[in-house]
């Protein structure tokens, strides 16, 4: 199990599969994952002679056997060349890592030699797209935190990159339009906890079934395999949420954030929006594009309240965070 | 054919000579082939100076009074003759039209001879037409070939070709069309120019119109022995093959641009020049002017027959007519050639100002519509489409302009003819002139068109290029308004609006200034105004509005006197019309003319040759009808007063008191029909002798008076129809108006035909038009339908050239229409209400067609597509956005707190990549082995004020 899902949480991993998809029986071994691979050379080749699986296993195999006996302090180790030195201490402090919790609630930083951003794993002992594993012991109880890394997650991204408020909490209720994989959701997930809840809508079967497979370890999760610009197919499976988060990449995304927040969101309720420039106009410039997707947002009864770019860990990106029909006396 | 060989003319060396003096080569070496003549270098005479003699001579003007005697004794022998004489050079084309017309047989005499009859045809089958005719019918002369060449031409023309088989004028139209659709374009556009030359000489002052006529039969003949050089050229161009002759004109105006055509127009006016000057040596004066036009044709068709002299005769005003015809092509012809070439005057410059290309096509169409008409139209038409309208519109508006002349030449042949011969030998000129014109205008006319000329040129060219001319002419339609020129400038001026204007404004200028002597001031304006007509898409509105109002000023005028009149009325229904004053006129166009009796006519005219525009379906097919519908009109009233038999229409006309209203009338009509296939036979000859003649006719009271201006406009119409034509044919093949104008114009030609087609024609034309909108529009209107949007066109035909697709003719026209409105309106709806019953659907269709030509004009399309498909597309328009200050850098480094911050060195590493690299960058970050330090809780977010 933990292979596979190592290699399906590494993109590079899903990569090499793919292109292993060549040699045929490996491919077909491999069945779901090959599929999902971006495309890399390198995995391509070992795999080829050897079996992606098999190759892969190794690769990570090596890491994996390092989560696997942890046992130490509690950090994975990260695998590769860094923890090298020190053999397998996972962030820089190896054993000794200090996990404190953020500014934003569910959501910890763990201080070590370097430090990570991460949250509580909701599924212990499970790895969702193959992120390192921290766990740590407090007691008797033991604790397993997952890196969230911000090169892979826009709200990761966003939090490391300061922004103000991500209204993602536990308990809350979030809508999560363009949930993709299920990687940002299963960390979304962790956030929320087991009072929250979380509707991932995502309108691509193939990567809605990587979803499923997530939302099948995490019962806070609803995953909706539908078009998010035509919210009233999944109105009947889903209630009022207090946040809609959107990375939905499209020319009218605020449209479709605005539709479903008319349909789901409370008032009062926020939305996090992720804006893509080149999705919206490549050949406009960024700023201005993003000021154009505000505007729109205003005359949705969306009210903009903060910005912030997703720089360096995206390029061309912006985070849009706002309130839904404020109360009018909150206004003031 | 045998006649060319057989009637090698005597001005064959002088033309060759002057082709070699101009460096036509090629022209030269097809000219040598086909005449087999000697070149005699060593006589500088030249073409000129025999030009030069041949105006000045007393008998020029005899000449032109002489055509409607001619017509009448000739009318027969015109009709004769042009069996025969399709061999012959222009005379032989005007038989050859004739015959076609009356003898279907000779139709058939040969694809070439029925190129010849098409030109002819196209020249008006009458007198004038017989240039065009020769022209026409010297291709297929000398080149069978050209027959052929025709014939393809013809399939558009096709359906005038049909109604050619009808024999009146008209179906010599439309068998020139129908023979040679390429011809017929050719011929259409030399109809038109025939019908101009046609209308000078026809009209009384045959001498001015008559030289103008003569130039212009020269020219013609030159265009067919050009043609046969030409020919060659078109060949390369495609259509040329079709329309030897003519569409070797326009075709080589299109391809070879002003230099075939030239030569072509340049030798064709020498070859045709001597014959008439001859003539008019001999004595025969005025009727020997047209007739010796006539005659020249005839003569060459004559060994084909004395009808083809018959016809001349007949035509003599129509043979003035078709020289004016003739003229308009030649000077269409030379038009382009001009660009080439020389002065070409305004209208050369102008077109080569605004479209040298568009232009020379143009001044092809105008010339292939003239001579070749249909095929000329065709290919102009199609040339026209692609290239511009623009180029179709000068050609016809050369026609126009050289209608105007003949015009002129009648009454106040000056002013009317002199714009007429001016706008012809302006256009001409600058394209002849290089060659032999320049030199023998100078001579005879020179002084008045030289004046003419130069105003008119400075002017047209002014006008042309601008857009002003709308103003210009306005100016000039002031001076115009004390003169006929004024009314025929007004009428130029309001369709040309823009570049004619201008151009117009200084014809008319010159026009009341030269007033008749300035035949060649006039000529000048009009020519300059058609020029700028062609040259500008306006300019064919520009000049139909001339022409609706010199014909309205120029009617009255005519009426005024009636050998004008007679004249005025066979050659110029439309004037007859105009002539209100002439209850004829007036009852007949009148119910639509009435409110302007000459322009009513004008517009009736107008309509016919609209419809014959139309119905040349294949527009240059329709050109020529137009052209040959103008003339036949013409041809019909000469007939009428000359050879009735050869126009019941005419005779119908005749019938009304001014025969010549009603004929006109019914000889558009007539005209219409024959173009649509030969339509009704009557219309069949008639029509090419009545457009001819209708030309001539319109030249005549042109040249009798204002009526120059409804000869003008009926020019311009048919120019314009014949752009439009054109246009449409080449719409057709595009698919635009074309087949609905045809299509129309088969109708109302058909309804025409029917007992009072013409009315009803012109009606139907007038409606058409009125639709459109008045004076001008209303001539385009009706041509429009089909061909009104030609025919407005000059106005039109420029925008045939700018719109040349039919759609954007119509567009144009439109527009143009508009500008003409009054007119138009009248006609529109005395006509309109006739033919609304005959030809609804026609009407409605031109009415569109026309309002939106008109509307459309040339820019109007043109700016939009080429705007819209450039405008890439866009979500964001940055320079529609603002952006917050704080918001406008949205790199890490410009956030607060990049300084430490964890992901500083992943930037340092990614702001450097770009692409591909940034991507493998990014990944490499993606598998956990990023450190980035120390994590901050800071709060780097940009706020928004808001709350």
């Amino acid at each position: 199990m933990r292979p596979e899902f190592s290699p399906r949480g590494e993109r590079g991993g899903r990569g090499s599969f793919r292109g292993r998809g060549s040699f045929g029986d490996r491919g077909g071994s491999r069945g779901g994952f090959g599929d999902r691979g971006g495309s890399r050379g390198g995995f391509g080749d070992r795999g080829g002679s050897r079996g992606g699986f098999g190759d892969r296993g190794g690769f990570r195999g090596g890491r994996g056997g390092s989560f696997r006996s942890p046992e130490g302090g509690g950090f994975r180790g990260r695998g590769g060349g860094r923890g090298a030195p020190r053999g397998r201490g996972g962030f820089g402090a190896g054993r000794k890592v200090v996990v404190e919790p953020h500014r934003h609630e569910g959501v910890f930083i763990c201080r070590g030699k370097e430090d990570a951003l991460v949250t509580k794993n909701m599924a212990v002992g499970e790895s969702v797209y193959g992120e390192k594993r921290i766990s740590v012991e407090e007691g008797e109880t033991k604790i397993e935190y997952r890196a969230w890394n911000p090169f892979r997650s826009k709200l990761a991204a966003a939090i490391l990159g300061g922004v103000d408020q991500i209204h993602i909490k536990p308990g809350a209720k979030v809508m999560y339009l363009g949930a993709a994989s299920g990687t940002t959701v299963s960390h979304v997930s962790d956030i929320v906890g087991p009072e929250g809840l979380v509707y991932a809508v995502e309108f691509s079967h193939r990567s809605g079934r990587d979803l499923l497979n997530v939302a099948k370890k995490r019962t806070n999760i609803i995953p909706i395999i539908e078009d998010a610009r035509h919210p009233h197919k999944y109105r009947m499976l889903v209630g009022m949420v207090d946040v809609i988060f959107a990375d939905v990449a499209q020319p009218d995304q605020t449209r479709i954030v605005a539709l479903n927040a008319h349909n789901f969101l409370k008032n009062g309720g926020h939305f996090v929006i992720s804006i893509k420039a080149n999705c919206i106009d490549s050949t406009a410039a960024p700023e201005a594009v993003f000021a154009s997707e505000v505007k729109k947002m205003g005359a949705e009864n969306m009210k903009p309240q903060e910005q912030l770019t997703l720089e360096p860990y995206e390029r061309d990106h912006a985070i849009v965070v706002g309130i839904y029909r404020p109360p009018a006396k909150q206004k003031k | 054919m045998a006649e060319k060989s057989a009637v090698p003319s005597d001005l064959y060396k002088f033309v060759y000579s002057f082709l070699l003096e101009n460096k036509f080569a090629k022209a030269a070496q097809q000219f040598v082939k086909k005449t087999k003549v000697n070149p005699q270098d060593a006589n500088e005479s030249g073409l000129v100076d025999i030009y030069n003699f041949w105006v000045k001579s007393p008998e020029a003007k005899k000449r032109k009074a002489v055509p409607a005697d001619a017509k009448v004794v000739n009318g027969p022998s015109a009709k004769k003759a042009k069996p025969g004489a399709e061999g012959s050079s222009s005379e032989d084309s005007s038989s050859d039209e004739e015959e076609a017309a009356g003898p279907s047989a000779k139709t058939a005499p040969a694809s070439a001879k029925v190129v010849p009859p098409k030109t002819v045809a196209a020249k008006a089958a009458a007198s004038s037409s017989s240039d065009d005719s020769s022209e026409d019918e010297a291709p297929p002369a000398k080149k069978p070939a050209k027959a052929p060449a025709k014939a393809p031409a013809k399939p558009a023309a096709v359906a005038a070709g049909k109604r050619k088989g009808d024999s009146s004028s008209s179906s010599e139209e439309s068998d020139s069309e129908d023979a040679k659709a390429p011809a017929t374009k050719p011929k259409a556009a030399a109809v038109t120019t025939p019908k101009a030359a046609v209308a000078a000489k026809a009209t009384p002052k045959k001498g001015d119109s008559s030289e103008d006529s003569s130039s212009d039969s020269e020219d013609d003949k030159p265009a067919k022995a050009a043609v046969k050089p030409a020919t060659p050229a078109k060949p390369a161009a495609a259509a040329a093959a079709a329309a030897k002759s003519s569409s070797e004109d326009s075709s080589s105006e299109e391809e070879a641009a002003a230099p075939p055509p030239t030569k072509k127009s340049k030798p064709g006016a020498y070859s045709a020049v001597p014959p008439p000057a001859p003539v008019v040596i001999a004595t025969k004066a005025k009727a020997a002017s047209s007739s010796d036009d006539s005659s020249d044709e005839e003569a060459k068709k004559t060994p084909a027959k004395p009808a083809t002299v018959k016809a001349t005769p007949a035509k003599p005003k129509a043979p003035a007519k078709k020289d004016s015809s003739s003229d308009s092509s030649d000077s269409t012809k030379k038009a382009p050639v001009k660009p080439a070439a020389k002065d070409s005057s305004s209208s050369s410059e102008e077109e080569e100002v605004e479209k040298t290309p568009a232009k020379a096509t143009p001044a092809k169409a105008t010339p292939a519509k003239a001579t070749p008409a249909k095929e000329s139209s065709s290919e102009d038409s199609s040339s026209d489409e692609e290239e511009a309208a623009a180029a179709a519109k000068k050609p016809v508006a050369k026609a126009p302009a050289k209608t105007p002349p003949a015009k002129a030449a009648p009454v106040k042949k000056d002013s009317s003819s002199s714009d007429s011969s001016s706008e012809d030998e302006a256009q001409a000129k600058p394209a002849s002139k290089p060659a032999a014109k320049p030199a023998s205008k100078p001579a005879a006319k020179p002084a008045s068109k030289p004046a003419a000329k130069p105003a008119s040129k400075p002017a047209a060219t002014p006008k042309a290029p601008p857009a002003t001319k709308p103003a210009a002419k306005p100016a000039a339609k002031s001076p115009a308004a004390a003169k006929p020129a004024e009314s025929s400038s007004d009428s130029s001026s309001e369709e040309e609006e823009a570049a004619k204007p201008a151009a117009k404004s200084p014809a008319a200028a010159k026009s009341p200034a030269a007033a008749k002597s300035p035949a060649a001031a006039k000529p000048a304006e009009s020519s300059s105004d058609s020029s700028s007509e062609e040259e500008e898409a306006a300019k064919p509105a520009a000049k139909s509005p001339a022409a609706a109002k010199s014909p309205a000023a120029a009617k009255s005028p005519a009426a005024s006197k009636s050998p004008a009149e007679s004249s005025s009325d066979s050659s110029s229904e439309e004037e007859a019309a105009k002539p209100a004053a002439k209850s004829p006129a007036a009852a007949k166009s009148p119910a639509a003319k009435s409110p302007a009796a000459a322009k009513p006519a004008e517009s009736s005219s107008d309509s016919s040759s609209e419809e014959e525009a139309a119905k040349p379906a294949a527009k240059p097919a329709a050109k020529s009808p137009a052209k040959p519908a103008a003339k036949s009109p013409a041809a019909a009233k000469s007939p009428a007063a000359a050879k009735p038999a050869a126009k019941s229409p005419a005779a119908k006309s005749p019938a009304a008191a001014k025969p010549a209203e009603s004929s006109s009338d019914s000889s558009s009509e007539e005209e219409e029909a024959a173009k649509p296939a030969a339509k009704s036979p009557a219309a069949a000859k008639p029509a090419a002798k009545s457009p001819a003649a209708a030309k001539p006719a319109a030249k005549s009271p042109a040249a009798a008076k204002p009526a120059e201006s409804s000869s003008d406009s009926s020019s311009e119409e048919e120019e314009a129809a014949k752009p439009a034509a054109k246009s449409p044919a080449a719409a057709k093949p595009a698919a635009k108006s074309p087949p609905a104008t045809p299509a129309k114009s088969p109708l109302t030609n058909g309804k025409k035909a029917a007992a009072k087609a013409k009315e009803s024609s012109s009606d139907s034309s007038e409606e058409e038009e009125a639709p459109a909108k008045a004076v001008g529009k209303k001539a385009t209107p009706k041509s429009t339908p089909a061909a009104t949007p030609k025919t407005t066109p000059a106005a039109k035909a420029k925008e045939d050239s700018s719109s040349s697709d039919s759609s954007s003719e119509e567009e144009e026209a439109a527009p143009k229409a508009a500008t003409a409105p009054t007119t138009p309106v009248v006609n529109g709806t005395n006509g309109k209400r006739k033919k609304d019953d005959s030809s609804e659907n026609e009407e409605e269709e031109d009415e569109e067609k026309t309002p939106k030509t008109k509307k459309v004009m040339t820019t109007p399309q043109t700016f939009p597509k080429a705007n819209a498909k450039n405008v890439p597309f866009r979500r964001i328009r940055e320079e529609e956005i603002e952006v917050d200050q704080r918001l406008a850098n949205n790199s890490f480094d410009a956030k607060r707190g990049s300084n430490g911050d964890w992901g500083q060195k992943a930037n340092d590493v990614l702001r450097h990549t770009k692409g591909k690299s940034f991507r493998h960058e990014k990944t490499k970050k993606k598998r956990g082995s990023y450190c980035g330090g120390a994590i901050s809780f800071s709060v780097n977010s940009i706020k928004f004020d808001s709350e």
